[in-house]
């Protein structure tokens, strides 16, 4: 089908006039100098407010003795579609499934939130934070200790009163 | 099971809507099968006896009172049996309710989680909530001896393990004691699995988690493994087995079943021994040159070198052959010697062998060989003289002061010293790893192992089998029967054979024994090589 093309007709040159439009937007300006509406943090020492469901860089939820949650059940790394979680699984000294090693490369990372959604114990989160510069590129591959030291709030992915958004 | 008399009756009943002819004697489960239903089961296991109590194979067969076990109801002329009946269905979900009522629901940490039955039937036909309200009831784990850890928690009884210790390795070590809710399966007393030869099929028979490898635990997830069809490396029995890799390693060893072979089983030593596949420090590339003339090369410029040296070399030729490597890379091997010595070439290899053979009672097919190589018969039916003591070391003398030409292919030649091969002409080695008595070679080429290439083994049966490539090779190694094959091609000017089917075409029609054996007739499950070439 071929695309249809509406014609507009402009006025004619003498019978236009801009003033109203002019106006207009100069009205807008002058109230934003009696009332301005801020837009502009003064970041840093101004802190923006993010939402509950913000997707920020991950962290590793800990037992009261400061163990890791993590029980190494391999849903993380299988669901990730970033395939950005390394997690090789063994067992602690009081016969505990835990996670020799848990990895996440943050660069990899799409921050889909998936691998909270799928971990069975709530062990690893995403988190309601954005300040991740570092000064080398190998520091955004986060260890499991890495992770269990952030203590940035997590992500709620889901309102806990209405899980199926009802 | 139609071994009854009555071999050519068959029976004709209506399953799910359809009909289907089965022998007589075929039970409603296997009538089932053959129409691609499958009937959830637990207890039932092909090679073990069915006592019928885990209760899930339940199924409706129109006329009877009540459900009827689909693992020892017979079909029967004129059934109308139905497996997917809301009757059946609305048992199957209780059972499993039952199922579930102490099971402790630990899929995350349990090595089972993936690959379980009961895990797949609650998926398919389970409550979506579980109504228990009662804590369950806890028991750990335990451990059995040998590879075998007993998780009580997770058992669904269905004795299997019991069973197959009772009828198949026919040495009682396990029962179930206690009743009811308490029940559990134990060991009489300290014993254990420890010391049983067969024992790990336990693990591969438990339909959930209960009984899990030591070895295994908590290693990989099941869905994260690559199953390959392959030949058991351990023994000259070949069982039939798929290698589970991860991470290009081998992570674990699991029977493939082939009832002309090992049924549904292998030994525990067999099991065990996987470690070596995933040795490091492998050899990667070719290397040309004696001692400090050594300097690698690459795979082009080492063969033409080699070819050259072959042309020009005097001298009969020495062939140690190795039987870890393919019925391919052998014949490759015998051929380049008939091409270098016109004839007759000394062809040996050697073998480790045990002091004794174990073989599994319930099954007698399967026995635990004395050769703990898996090709010493395609080795010895190839022309290879048996070499050495049962280590697998010496009766090398020849070999080793040979002054004219030596192959060795596979053999690591681990007892040998430095001054092997220093009078030869020309030593090539072709191998895994680099050793000590290799320092002479004129030639380093490395080649793959079992697992990293296609191939074929001839087992004690005489039968032969293929395996498949389920490991990466590491840098440039390349399959023995491609270099061999292709040195061989050289000096007869004539085709590179491409393929392992095309290195097999050539081995048989070059050796009557394998004479009218095809790749495509060997296929997963193995042929017999006619029984007059096959000895001992």
């Amino acid at each position: 089908m071929a695309i249809s093309v509406k014609v507009m007709r402009r006025p004619e040159a003498g019978r236009m006039s801009y003033m109203r439009a002019t106006l207009k937007g100069m009205s807008l300006t002058f109230r934003h100098m009696v009332r301005p509406t801020k837009v502009t943090l003064e970041y840093p020492e101004e802190q923006p407010e993010l939402s509950p469901r913000w997707r920020g860089t991950h962290r590793m939820e800990v037992h009261a003795d400061g163990r890791p949650k993590c029980v190494a059940c391999g849903l993380c790394p299988t669901v990730c579609p970033a395939n950005c979680i390394r997690l090789v699984g063994g067992e602690d000294d009081q016969g505990n499934r835990y996670p020799i090693v848990y990895e996440i490369d943050e660069f990899r990372c799409i921050f889909c939130g998936m691998c909270q959604e799928v971990c069975p114990v709530e062990a690893i989160h995403v988190g309601q934070h954005f300040e991740n510069a570092e000064y080398g590129r190998d520091r955004f591959v986060y260890d499991l200790d890495r992770l269990m030291e952030q203590d940035h709030p997590v992500t709620q992915l889901w309102d806990p009163s209405d899980p199926r958004s009802e | 099971m139609a071994d009854n008399g009555r071999k050519a009756e068959t029976v004709t009943l209506t399953m799910d809507g359809q009909e289907v002819t089965v022998p007589r004697g075929t039970s409603l489960l296997h009538a089932a099968e053959s129409i691609g239903t499958e009937v959830p089961h637990y207890c039932y296991h092909p090679g073990l006896s069915a006592p019928a109590q885990c209760r899930i194979c339940l199924v409706e067969v129109e006329g009877a009172p009540k459900l009827q076990p689909s693992c020892v109801t017979m079909a029967a002329e004129g059934q109308v049996v139905h497996t997917d009946s809301p009757a059946a269905k609305r048992m199957r979900q209780g059972v499993l309710e039952f199922y579930l009522v102490n099971h402790p629901l630990d899929c995350p940490i349990c090595d089972m989680s993936g690959e379980c039955m009961l895990q797949d039937y609650v998926f398919d036909e389970g409550r979506e909530k579980g109504r228990g309200r009662e804590p369950k009831r806890v028991f750990g784990r335990d451990d059995f001896g040998g590879d075998v850890l007993y998780y009580g928690d997770r058992c669904v009884m269905c004795t299997r393990c019991v069973r197959f210790m009772d009828e198949v390795a026919r040495d009682s070590r396990l029962t179930v004691v206690e009743r009811g809710s308490r029940a559990v399966i134990d060991t009489f007393f300290d014993r254990g699995l420890e010391g049983a030869s067969f024992a790990g099929n336990v693990v591969d028979i438990c339909p959930v988690g209960a009984l899990v490898s030591k070895d295994f635990l908590h290693k990989a997830r099941a869905w994260d493994l690559d199953h390959t069809p392959s030949i058991c490396p351990n023994c000259s029995h070949g069982c039939n087995i798929e290698l589970h890799t991860r991470d290009n390693l081998v992570q674990r060893l699991k029977p493939r079943e082939n009832q002309e072979v090992n049924g549904h089983w292998m030994c525990d030593y067999g099991r065990a021994n996987y470690e070596w596949m995933n040795r490091p420090g492998r050899l990667e590339a070719p290397a040309v040159g004696r001692g400090s003339d050594r300097r690698a090369a690459d795979w082009r410029e080492a063969l033409e070198l080699l070819f050259a040296s072959l042309s020009a070399a005097e001298g009969d030729v020495a062939l140690v052959g190795s039987a870890t490597c393919s019925n391919e890379a052998l014949a490759g091997l015998v051929a380049l010697g008939e091409e270098m010595s016109g004839g007759e070439a000394g062809r040996v290899f050697r073998s480790p062998r045990a002091a004794d053979e174990v073989p599994l009672p319930g099954f007698p097919l399967l026995v635990r060989r004395r050769d703990l190589v898996p090709n010493s018969d395609g080795a010895e039916l190839l022309g290879f003289e048996r070499a050495g003591n049962d280590d697998g070391q010496g009766g090398l003398e020849h070999a080793a002061e040979h002054g004219g030409v030596v192959i060795v292919l596979g053999d690591e030649l681990v007892d040998q010293g430095e001054e092997f091969g220093a009078n030869a002409s020309l030593f090539v080695y072709l191998g895994t790893f680099d050793t000590a008595a290799a320092a002479n070679a004129d030639f380093v080429l490395p080649i793959t192992t079992f697992a990293e290439e296609e191939g074929s083994f001839v087992n004690a049966q005489g039968r032969v089998q293929r395996f498949q490539q389920g490991l990466r090779p590491p840098e440039s190694a390349r399959p023995a029967w491609l270099v061999l094959g292709a040195l061989v091609a050289a000096l007869r000017g004539e085709e590179t054979p491409g393929s392992a089917p095309e290195a097999f075409a050539r081995l048989a029609d070059a050796h009557p024994a394998f004479e009218g054996l095809t790749w495509e007739a060997v296929g997963d499950r193995g042929a017999a090589l006619i029984a007059e070439a096959v000895h001992g």
